[in-house]
């Protein structure tokens, strides 16, 4: 009897299930059939009427009412977790320091290398270390002036104004990553003052940041020199590893104003931030790889309010702030801040009061934990050092630089779209691909192109070199595994087909197996015929068929296929025509056969 | 300790001093009116002028006939100084006591330095030489950085990319020398600390 296979369900409903059809029994969900009876109220004494509706609609309908109970569930769960009705009452602030490693040769004031060469066993734990850095006693630091060349470069980057006399400070605390007992840094006189950093909604910023502007400007309160601390490894419970190498290497602190309003934006900032330290070669390595880390500090306040009237930098009206440090990914900002602000809401709410700590995050956790309140708040003992003069910067040095600052990454994107006719997307794909050298190669292209066709605007070509450059090159990169720098294609020989594609000498098909050939060749010139030979030698040159030569080899196909001219003519299925044409190409001649025109005939010996 | 305003002196050696001796006021009381007498001539009597001293070095510690000295510093920030400096604690109620005596004496010491005038003066942070002459000579402008701008090369053609050479470190004598040779533990190549049972 089948009410042995259903385990739970009431006796009643075993009944209701034999008055189905034998091939229609399926096992109920329980829980199905207990929402269904509590939702309609029965009892088990359930009139016999109810026994009589099918079951199958009933499972039907049940399913229909769960999936949109659910829909509706989803859209208010988002809402409950504190999305939507609690932001529109707190208001977020977010201010970021980020620390960025200097693309120097040396340390910042003392004279080890700062960099892993190849030659010496620099890649040794403790073997780039000055007795400076050591903490000898007696020893003094110099100030390495090669550093100051990718600070100055990252300081005009963001517009700030370079400050002509700085000072160096000493920030006081002990820790065995800082065998001086102090970090050499600028506290009271940085180098670089009140810049500004620009972003847009395709930089990530969400649109109600953007408060229907064209752009959101973050302020940058200054930037200053500073030193790293040494690199300490947790073997074991309790005992951890030193490695001096890293201490005294120069660091760039970057300090923004509390002028970020969203998780999105915050993230979207530092990003930013790292793109145009990169694009000036002030700090090259990135993130992941360690070289760029990110404090951010996080208030709420309710809206229409000023906080705790706390303020920042001629920023007021802030709520209490709290302080998240050593984020190491652009999703650990994010996540950090919507944990933490969740978090200050939470307690605001339930009538508590923030507390001025520091604390940390762990990827994948839920909450941001407590590193130090405020009693255990460290006091820095600030003071002059003395053993470094005071840091003068000539103005010469700062008009140099700036007039041969690189161009920026919002620039290049502008001028990508604006003339050479580039979607946004594949403008910045080209910026980040490879270094920049795949976009140096594509403007090559460009204009050796224009110059061979005697094209006044390159907004013509552009965006079908930038597919080709893109797209295609980067297809055949992905097929053959191989790394941009092993690509032996020249901007010429591109040039090349693209010029015959372009004057319609060869068929687009061609002009991609041209590409594919050249790209496999090897790169000696005697290995590597130029376009032109290869198009005489492949008989690859575009004869176009007459309207009869079309029709018969039309002809030819829809005879030795009649189920697909059935699908296409009876069934309307439309699609199935540029199945033909590939047929017609793949059968025609190398060359001849133009995918346009053998669709045109084909629609019109289908369409009759 | 020469008062406010000098006159001129018969040995002329207050004329030879820099201006700036001049215009910083040394005396921690004001200074007295009727101190300097001047004869028919307008000479000053040097012997008598100095012969009542108007400050003494004494007078920045605290004075033995009183109570041993009180400067408010309480048991908890005194742990907290200790602690912010690395020091030990003390051992006993005693050797407290004697710190916080001590720290008495060097805050009367510190209040006394306090009460000169500095108003408007930048602390000197160390002997530089800072005329005009050699700010100029400490400006790192183009001069200076010829040689770190010759380390760069421009990468591409038309996207014209800086790009630093690798191991250019201006030939700094490569200090020979052991930096583990200082480790009091030492595991390999690193130096081996031991800290607070992590988590």
């Amino acid at each position: 009897m089948q009410s042995s296979t259903i385990r739970t369900a009431p006796s009643h409903f075993a009944r209701a299930l034999q008055c189905t059809s034998p091939g229609l029994i399926r096992c109920p969900r329980p829980c199905i059939v207990a929402k269904w009876l509590q939702s309609r109220n029965l009892t088990t004494a359930t009139p016999a009427a109810q026994e009589a509706i099918p079951l199958r609609k009933h499972l039907k309908d049940e399913a229909k009412r769960k999936k949109a109970d659910a829909k509706r569930d989803g859209n208010t769960a988002s809402t409950k977790s504190g999305a939507d009705p609690r932001l529109e009452k707190w208001e977020l602030t977010v201010g970021i320091e980020i620390h960025a490693e200097l693309n120097t040769a040396c340390k910042l004031v003392s004279s080890a290398p700062a960099e892993v060469l190849e030659t010496d066993n620099g890649g040794m734990a403790n073997s780039r270390v000055a007795m400076f850095d050591a903490a000898l006693p007696g020893t003094q630091p110099q100030f390495q002036v090669a550093t100051l060349l990718p600070a100055l470069r990252a300081a005009i980057a963001f517009g700030c104004e370079v400050q002509r006399k700085s000072g160096w400070d000493r920030k006081h605390y002990f820790h065995w990553d800082q065998p001086n007992g102090y970090q050499i840094t600028q506290y009271y006189q940085p180098f670089a003052k009140d810049g500004c950093l620009v972003l847009d909604a395709s930089d990530g910023v969400p649109a109600l940041d953007m408060q229907g502007a064209d752009r959101l400007r973050i302020g940058i309160k200054q930037i200053q020199m500073e030193q790293d601390t040494a690199k300490t490894t947790n073997v074991g419970s309790s005992t951890y590893h030193v490695d001096l190498n890293r201490a005294g290497v120069p660091l760039i602190e970057i300090i923004t104003l509390p002028q970020i309003h969203s998780p999105q934006t915050a993230a979207a900032v530092v990003r930013k931030i790292q793109a145009v330290l990169k694009s000036v070669d002030s700090c090259v390595i990135g993130m992941e790889l360690g070289g760029l880390r990110a404090d951010v500090n996080v208030s709420v306040r309710e809206r229409g309010t000023s906080g705790v009237g706390s303020s920042y930098s001629g920023v007021s009206g802030l709520g209490q702030r709290t302080e998240i440090k050593n984020l190491s990914s652009f999703k650990a900002v994010e996540d950090a801040i919507i944990a933490e602000r969740d978090r200050q809401i939470t307690v605001l709410e339930a009538g508590g009061v923030i507390e001025g700590e520091t604390r940390g995050w762990t990827l994948g956790a839920t909450e941001t934990t407590r590193l130090r309140g405020k009693e255990g708040e460290v006091d820095y003992r600030y003071m002059p050092d003395a053993d470094l003069p005071p840091l003068v910067i000539g103005q010469d040095l700062v008009k140099h630089l700036t007039s041969t600052l690189p161009t920026l990454p919002d620039q290049l994107q502008q001028d990508l779209q604006d003339e050479y006719n580039l979607s946004l997307k594949d403008a910045k794909t080209l910026i980040d691909l490879d270094n920049g050298d795949r976009l140096d190669f594509f403007l090559r292209t460009v204009h050796s192109v224009t110059a061979e066709l005697s094209i006044s605007s390159q907004a013509q070509i552009g965006k079908m070199v930038g597919n080709w450059v893109l797209h295609e090159l980067g297809g055949l990169l992905t097929t053959h595994q191989r790394s941009w720098d092993d690509v032996r294609i020249t901007a010429d020989e591109l040039r090349d087909i693209l010029v015959c594609l372009h004057q319609k000498r060869i068929t687009t098909r061609v002009a991609k197996q041209l590409l594919a050939d050249l790209f496999q060749r090897e790169p000696a010139p005697a290995a590597r015929p130029c376009v032109e030979q290869l198009i005489e030698t492949g008989n690859l040159r575009l004869r176009p068929l007459s309207e009869e030569e079309y029709r018969d080899l039309a002809r030819r196909i829809m005879d030795e296929s009649p189920e697909m001219v059935k699908a296409v003519r009876e069934k309307g299925q439309k699609g199935k025509v540029m199945w033909f044409v590939g047929q017609m190409v793949r059968q025609g001649e190398e060359g001849t056969v133009e995918p346009e025109q053998a669709r045109a005939t084909i629609e019109r010996l289908m369409g009759g | 300790m020469l008062p406010r305003s000098v006159p001129k002196c018969a040995s002329g050696f207050t004329r030879s001093l820099p201006a700036r001796v001049h215009a910083r006021p040394f005396t921690t009381s004001p200074p007295r009116r009727d101190a300097i007498e001047r004869d028919a001539n307008g000479h000053i009597d040097i012997e008598k002028l100095l012969s009542n001293p108007s400050w003494s070095v004494t007078s920045l510690l605290p004075s033995k006939d009183h109570q041993p000295p009180t400067s408010g510093v309480s048991s908890k920030q005194l742990h907290h100084l200790l602690r912010l400096s690395a020091l030990p604690p003390p051992k006993n109620a005693a050797e407290e006591a004697q710190m916080l005596s001590t720290l008495a004496a060097q805050l009367h010491f510190v209040k006394e330095i306090q009460k000169v005038d500095t108003a408007g003066m930048e602390p000197l942070r160390s002997l530089r030489d800072e005329t005009a002459q050699g700010e100029r000579e400490a400006e790192l402008g183009m001069e200076a950085l010829k040689g770190v701008l010759e380390q760069e090369e421009i990468r591409g053609t038309h996207h014209r990319r800086i790009r630093r050479k690798p191991g250019g470190r201006d030939g700094e004598e490569c200090e020979k020398w052991d930096p583990l040779g200082t480790a009091g533990r030492r595991m390999g190549r690193y130096f081996v600390v031991e800290g607070e049972k992590a988590g």
